[in-house]
This record gives C-alpha cells, sequence and structure tokens, in this order.
C-alpha cells in the first residue's frame, strides 16, 4: 500500500486549480445559465493542456498518467468549474481521443489525435440509442459494406459534444445474427452526408455539455474508418471502463470539494440567533458527513486509476464500488450542501445549487447505479 | 501509489485468516451464550491461541507499531469472532502497545512479552462513568507518597478487567496542571493492594469479552507510564487515534462476516424457484454491503497509513474511517438480518450474533457523535476567520 502523491502530482494539482479558479470558474455561472457548450471555457481548456493531457508529447501532448489526469478533474472541478465543461471535455479526450489512440492505425491516430489534443477539434462516442442504454449490446444501428465503403443507418442518443462535434466514433453493428461480437466502431467526420445531429437537449445538469441525438441515414463511411477492426467494437466500448470509473468521476469528487469548502466557509460566516451556524450540530454534522465522503470516494477513485497505471487488471468490483458510491452518496452529499444553504442554496447564482443539478448525472451517465448494483450483485452470487 | 496490498501484506492476511477460521470461529457460538465466569476462561483459551497462530505479533516489532499490519491481521480476527478480537486488541494493542511507544526500556522488557505471548492479559482503563470522550472530567487521582503513586477513584467498564494480569490507568497526577499537562498513566499489577475488580458486567454484543468495573482506594501503582508524570493525555490521544483504526477492523471484519453468510443464504434459500439473491431486493442489498464494507477497509487502510507515516490530518481520517466502517458495520448487520429474515431471527445464529455485535462500534471510544464533531470542527476550523 501506498497512497502517497509524489510532489510533482501535488504542484500539478495545485496548478490546475489556481488556474481553474482564477481563468475558469469566473465564466461558469453565466455558461451554465445559456445552458449551451462554451468554446471560451473549452479555448481555456485547450490553451492549459488538459484536453491532451494523456496523449505522447509528439501527439500534442503531455504523457500524463491517468491518475494524473483524475487530479485534473478533481482540482478543476474543486475550483468551480462546472460539471457540464468538465463532461464535455471527458467525453472529448476520454472517449473518443484516447479510443483513437489506443485502436487506431497509425493514419488514423496521426489524423486525428494532434487535432484533438489541441482542442482545435472536438470529438465524442455515440454508443447510446433509444432503445439501447445500459443494455449496449442491443443496439439497432447497422453497417451494411458496399465494395470499400460502409453504409451507415439509425441512431442515437444522449450524446455528449455532438452538436459541436467535429469527429465521432460510432457503434453499428455489421451482422446482426453475431449479436454483439457484429458491433463495430466507426470514426465519422463531420459534414459526411448522411450525418445529422438533433438540436441540443435542455437539460437538469452538467449543462455546458452540448448533448443530442446522432442521426445516420445511408451514411457512408470509407473502410479506413473502421477503428480497431470489424467486430471489435464491443471490445472497445468495455475496455474504456477504468478511464470511465475514474477519470470521469474525479471532476464529481472535485465538485464535492468544492461544496465542501463553500459550505464550511459559508457556516462560519453566517449568523442566526446570534451566533455563526457553524456553531449548531445540524450543520456540523453534515459537514463531517460531507469530508468522510469525499475522503472514501477519493480512495475509490484513486484506486481504480492507480491499478490502472500499475498495470494491475481492472477488478470490476473495485470499478463499480468507486461509480455507484460517487453517483448515489454524491448526490445525497450535494443536497446536503444545498439544505447548509438554505434559500440562498435555492438560488442559482450559488454554486452548490449548479454542483447539486450537475451531481445526479453520476448515478445515470455511463451505467446507471442500478446497473452498478447489478455487476456486484452478479459476481457475488456467482 | 499504490491502493492494493503488497504481496507479503496478502500472505500474512492469509494465514492469520486461515488460523483464526479454523481455530476461533468455531468457538464463537460458545464464548456468546456461555456464562460470565465461563466466558473469562474461554477468553484467556483464545488469546494464548491466537499467540500460538501467530495472530497477535503482525505489526508489532521492536518499538514500532505498523497500523497497516495491526490492521490486516485484526480484520480476520474480527471476522472469525468480533469479541475475541476486542479482547486481543485491549490487550497486545491498547496496554502492549501503549507500552511500546511510550514505556521506560525496563517497562517493554518487563511488561510487554508475557503479554505478547498471552502468558499475561493487559488491560487499558481510561473511561469513567462521567467522562467517556469528554476525557478531562475524570476524576481518578493520583498523589506520590514517599516514592509510590497512590491511585483512587473508580472505572467503570474496563475491557479484560476480570482477566487482566496489568492496569495502565489514566488519572490526574497534578489536577491544577489541567487535562493536558496534569495528566499520566499509571501501570497497576493485577495484586496491587487497594485494586478491586468488580464483577463482570452483561452486555448486548460482544459477550465474549470479559468486562468488569475496577475501583482504587490508595491503590499502589508499579509506576507511571514511561516514567514522566504529565504525559499522560498526550499519550492517552496518541493510542486511542490509533485504536480508531482498530474499531474500523472490528467493524470491517463483522461486516465482511455478515455479507460472507448473507451471500451464501441468498444462494441456497430459494422462493417461487430461484435462489433468493437473483431477486433484486436482496441482490442490490448484497451489493450495498459489499460496496460499504469495501470502502470502511479503504478509509481504515488510509488512516493507517497516515498515522504510519505522521501525516497532517492523519486523527480527522482516522475518525472518518472508524464513523465509515462502524455505521456500516450496523447497516450490513441489519440488511444481513433482513436477509436472513426468520432464520436469522431465532437465538443462536450466526447473523444475530453478529447484529448485537455490531452496534459496539458506534458506541465505543469515541461514539458516531463525536467522531462527526470533531471532523466537522477540523473542516470548519480551515475557514475561520483569525
Amino acid at each position: 500500500m501506498d497512497f502517497s502523491l509524489s510532489q510533482e502530482q501535488t504542484m500539478f494539482r495545485e496548478t490546475v486549480y489556481r488556474y481553474g479558479r482564477d481563468e475558469i470558474a469566473p465564466l461558469c455561472e453565466e455558461a451554465d445559465f445559456k445552458g449551451e457548450f462554451s468554446f471560451e471555457i473549452w479555448r481555456k481548456l485547450a490553451s492549459f493542456g488538459i484536453l491532451g493531457l494523456p496523449f505522447p508529447e509528439e501527439f500534442g501532448g503531455s504523457a500524463a498518467n491517468i491518475l494524473t489526469c483524475c487530479l485534473a478533474g478533481e482540482a478543476l472541478g474543486h475550483a468551480g468549474v462546472d460539471g457540464g465543461s468538465l463532461l464535455a471535455w471527458g467525453a472529448h479526450t476520454y472517449l473518443c481521443a484516447h479510443n483513437i489512440y489506443v485502436f487506431g492505425t497509425e493514419d488514423q491516430k496521426w489524423k486525428y489525435v494532434p487535432k484533438l489534443a489541441s482542442g482545435e477539434w472536438i470529438g465524442c462516442m455515440g454508443l447510446t440509442e433509444p432503445g439501447a442504454g445500459s443494455d449496449a449490446a442491443s443496439l439497432l444501428t447497422t453497417a451494411v459494406k458496399k465494395s470499400d465503403r460502409y453504409v451507415l443507418n439509425g441512431s442515437k442518443t444522449f450524446i455528449t459534444n455532438a452538436p459541436v462535434a467535429d469527429v465521432m466514433i460510432v457503434f453499428a453493428n455489421v451482422n446482426k445474427a453475431k449479436k454483439h461480437e457484429g458491433i463495430t466502431a466507426f470514426i465519422i467526420e463531420k459534414g459526411t452526408p448522411g450525418l445529422t445531429t438533433g438540436k441540443p437537449f435542455h437539460k437538469m445538469g452538467c449543462k455546458c455539455s452540448s448533448t443530442s441525438e446522432v442521426f445516420l441515414e445511408d451514411c457512408e463511411v470509407p473502410e479506413e474508418n473502421i477503428l480497431g477492426g470489424e467486430g471489435k467494437g464491443w471490445f472497445i466500448a468495455l475496455s474504456g471502463v477504468e478511464w470511465d470509473r475514474c477519470t470521469l468521476l474525479s471532476p464529481m469528487l472535485g465538485a464535492a470539494l468544492n461544496n465542501l469548502d463553500s459550505c464550511a466557509r459559508y457556516a462560519n460566516e453566517r449568523h442566526q440567533f446570534g451566533r455563526p451556524i457553524r456553531n449548531f450540530q445540524a450543520i456540523q454534522h453534515r459537514i463531517a458527513d460531507m469530508k468522510v465522503f469525499v475522503e472514501a470516494v477519493r480512495l475509490a477513485i484513486y484506486r481504480v486509476a492507480s491499478a490502472k497505471d500499475n498495470g494491475q487488471m481492472l477488478n470490476p468490483l473495485q470499478a463499480a464500488v468507486s461509480k455507484v458510491y460517487a453517483g448515489d452518496r454524491g448526490f445525497e452529499m450535494a443536497s446536503e450542501a444545498v439544505q447548509i444553504f438554505g434559500g440562498y442554496g435555492f438560488m442559482h447564482e450559488y454554486p452548490v445549487e449548479r454542483n447539486f443539478r450537475d451531481s445526479k448525472l453520476a448515478a445515470i451517465g455511463g451505467g446507471t447505479s442500478d446497473i452498478m448494483r447489478m455487476i456486484v450483485s452478479r459476481i457475488m452470487m456467482m | 501509489m499504490d491502493y492494493q496490498l503488497s504481496p507479503l501484506e496478502v500472505k500474512m492476511q492469509q494465514e492469520v485468516a486461515a488460523f483464526c477460521q479454523t481455530e476461533i470461529a468455531p468457538r464463537a457460538k460458545m464464548l456468546d451464550r456461555s456464562s460470565r465466569p465461563e466466558a473469562c476462561t474461554y477468553m484467556k483459551e483464545n488469546l494464548k491461541m491466537l499467540h500460538r497462530g501467530g495472530c497477535l505479533e503482525p505489526g508489532h516489532v521492536g518499538d514500532i507499531i505498523d497500523l497497516i499490519a495491526v490492521y490486516l491481521a485484526g480484520e480476520e480476527i474480527a471476522k472469525a469472532c468480533p469479541a475475541t478480537f476486542l479482547s486481543a486488541r485491549a490487550s497486545a494493542f491498547l496496554c502492549a502497545g501503549a507500552l511500546r511507544l511510550f514505556g521506560t526500556p525496563e517497562q517493554k522488557q518487563w511488561y510487554i512479552p508475557p503479554i505478547m505471548e498471552a502468558k499475561q492479559v493487559g488491560a487499558f482503563a481510561y473511561s469513567e462513568e462521567q467522562a467517556g470522550s469528554d476525557m478531562a472530567a475524570i476524576n481518578t487521582v493520583a498523589r506520590k507518597d514517599s516514592k509510590t503513586w497512590l491511585l483512587n477513584g473508580a472505572k467503570n467498564v474496563v475491557v479484560n478487567a476480570p482477566i487482566a494480569d496489568v492496569f495502565l490507568v489514566l488519572a490526574y497526577s497534578e489536577k491544577n496542571a489541567g487535562a493536558e499537562r496534569g495528566m499520566s498513566i499509571f501501570i497497576c499489577d493485577k495484586g496491587a493492594k487497594g485494586l478491586k475488580i468488580g464483577k463482570p458486567v452483561e452486555t448486548m454484543g460482544l459477550r465474549g469479552v470479559p468486562v468488569a468495573g475496577i475501583s482504587m482506594d490508595n491503590c499502589a501503582a508499579a509506576g507511571i507510564l514511561g516514567g514522566t508524570p504529565g504525559k499522560g493525555y498526550e499519550q492517552v490521544t496518541r493510542i486511542l487515534t490509533m485504536g480508531k483504526v482498530g474499531i474500523a477492523a472490528l467493524c470491517v471484519g463483522i461486516g465482511n462476516a455478515c455479507t460472507e453468510i448473507s451471500v451464501k443464504h441468498a444462494k441456497e434459500r430459494t422462493a417461487f424457484g430461484k435462489p433468493i439473491g437473483l431477486y433484486q431486493d436482496v441482490g442490490f442489498r448484497l451489493a450495498d454491503m459489499f460496496t460499504i464494507n469495501d470502502l470502511g477497509r479503504m478509509l481504515a487502510l488510509r488512516a493507517a497509513w497516515a498515522i504510519n507515516t505522521g501525516e497532517y490530518e492523519a486523527d480527522v481520517l482516522a475518525a472518518c474511517a472508524k464513523l465509515f466502517a462502524s455505521e456500516a458495520a450496523t447497516k450490513i448487520a441489519n440488511w444481513g438480518m433482513q436477509i436472513f429474515a426468520g432464520h436469522g431471527y431465532v437465538a443462536g445464529s450466526d447473523i444475530e450474533r453478529f447484529y448485537r455485535d455490531a452496534k459496539f462500534g458506534e458506541i465505543c471510544e469515541g461514539a458516531s457523535e463525536i467522531q462527526r464533531s470533531m471532523i466537522a470542527r477540523s473542516e470548519l476550523d480551515r475557514f475561520l476567520q483569525a
């Protein structure tokens, strides 16, 4: 066991935190209120090297390991950067660019990764369909081979970054009879005939990430755009699970730290009945529960990350624990933060309100809490 | 950074587990259901068995306590028999551990080996009728009479008191100096003149643990822990902070045992044609049991590591671990009982015993309310305007 961070990692976290607090967080309230993707925030993330973190330097990244990526997510959430902008980053860097980097051919990697790492292009990944959420293997989008091209038909929904994306990874089945073994990943560029995106959805939280449907109508994709080989899509979709269960959750840890700081500060400043509300045990005990939560969820998330960095096999139980705990307990704790702020907490201008709405996503996106419990209980019942 | 246990740590834990499951676990029910005097006899035997199985030593080397090893071994002892863990911990960790950390070379040499070899039993007496978390409120006092310190006062619940050979007793050596500088820990031998050990008390759970009150009437102490008076508060605070990791081991051990037997029952028990574990109400509950116990263990290991390395905030992390793991244990035992239903509610079932045992964690050595207050104060003070 070794729970230490290196001095370099601690400094990196601090530097990212300061940058997020000074340069990005001031933009977030207004951006969240508009409920649109913020290119200004995107450029800020890009110029600080956040979007390319895990890629080698020759691809325009900084060769950060997965734990360092988590530290960045935590630091930005802690600094008050909204969950939507951080989700947009996650979908772009981990779900799109990183999959191309890991599974792509040399040509694909050099064509897409540098532009994605720099933020010049925006990426997304389309797996979910109207009828295939947690049961992703039942997706209906088809790809039919026609000489050196594939013709894709179907639709995707809840695709983060789709309305602004230049590059998409789309999953389609080339052979329904083979079920999930027919699922294949395709790289599709914006402007490809037959590819359209719907109007951005109005969402409860994570509003600065732009989410919509994707429609494929006889959309022709050249065969060199297959990612990882025909029939390898299901493997690609599952292989990202470590990244999902730590890097995409780290902003949620960050938001909980942000809430804890703002609640602790507020409880010192706010007076009722002639004394600061920190003197009331009901306030104290909520603060304590929030502290226990951040420590526990940090361990759960970092454990997944450090296992990956140390080349250990993913433990599906540990991955599910981090997801279900961040999602369910995170939402409860975000609600307690609103409660400490009382009427002010209900107002849009207080970050606890936004963090509350954003926090719900952790129990839904990338496999709901119910699915996590299903995974754990199935393993236990084996 | 590596959040997984090393192969050596895993091996040690497996060895302790194997021994405890074969030798200790089969005696757990007997300990729970025996009379108080019988329980005292059985527990002394259990401590000797733990020594024979090499279960007391892990983490205790020379002047050093490696809390991660102490935790890992403790979790397995507790899983096999929570009562045995609590008794062994009071002897080998709280009493011998305090001697190891704070004793003079002579005290260490004289007292530690017989306790670690289970030839003698140690006890740690600090709380009183009106002084639990509010430690400054203790009434036991010591005064020096020529060369001997004489103790006067009473401690109402002392783990191991009925079977202990060595007591560490917290008392004011100079009341006017206040708690932080006026307290000392005294070493008292069982046979000391003026030391009276009360009748073993009955408890709701952990019934195998010999517990009694002690009273001191001009009781002659064998010495002051470490030789210098006035260090008692610091010493007791330090050992109890480390002790929180031990209580987490107790709770995670109980949680583990409950989860394991609940899974087994959920596989074997069928209703409407399939094992009940395949129904989501039961299966998802098993998943929750696993999740919170797993996180309790991680928090405990995190706190152990922080204490081992002298990290800033180690005391807060220890409080987080104790609070989380103890509340997890009562939830897990409660859900386990629900899964066993009628089969669990009958006296003598394992889940029924764990259910009673589990409650101790939320109460002992700083109830959950105290842990929360302490954690909150530390967080709130970060933003206190000077």
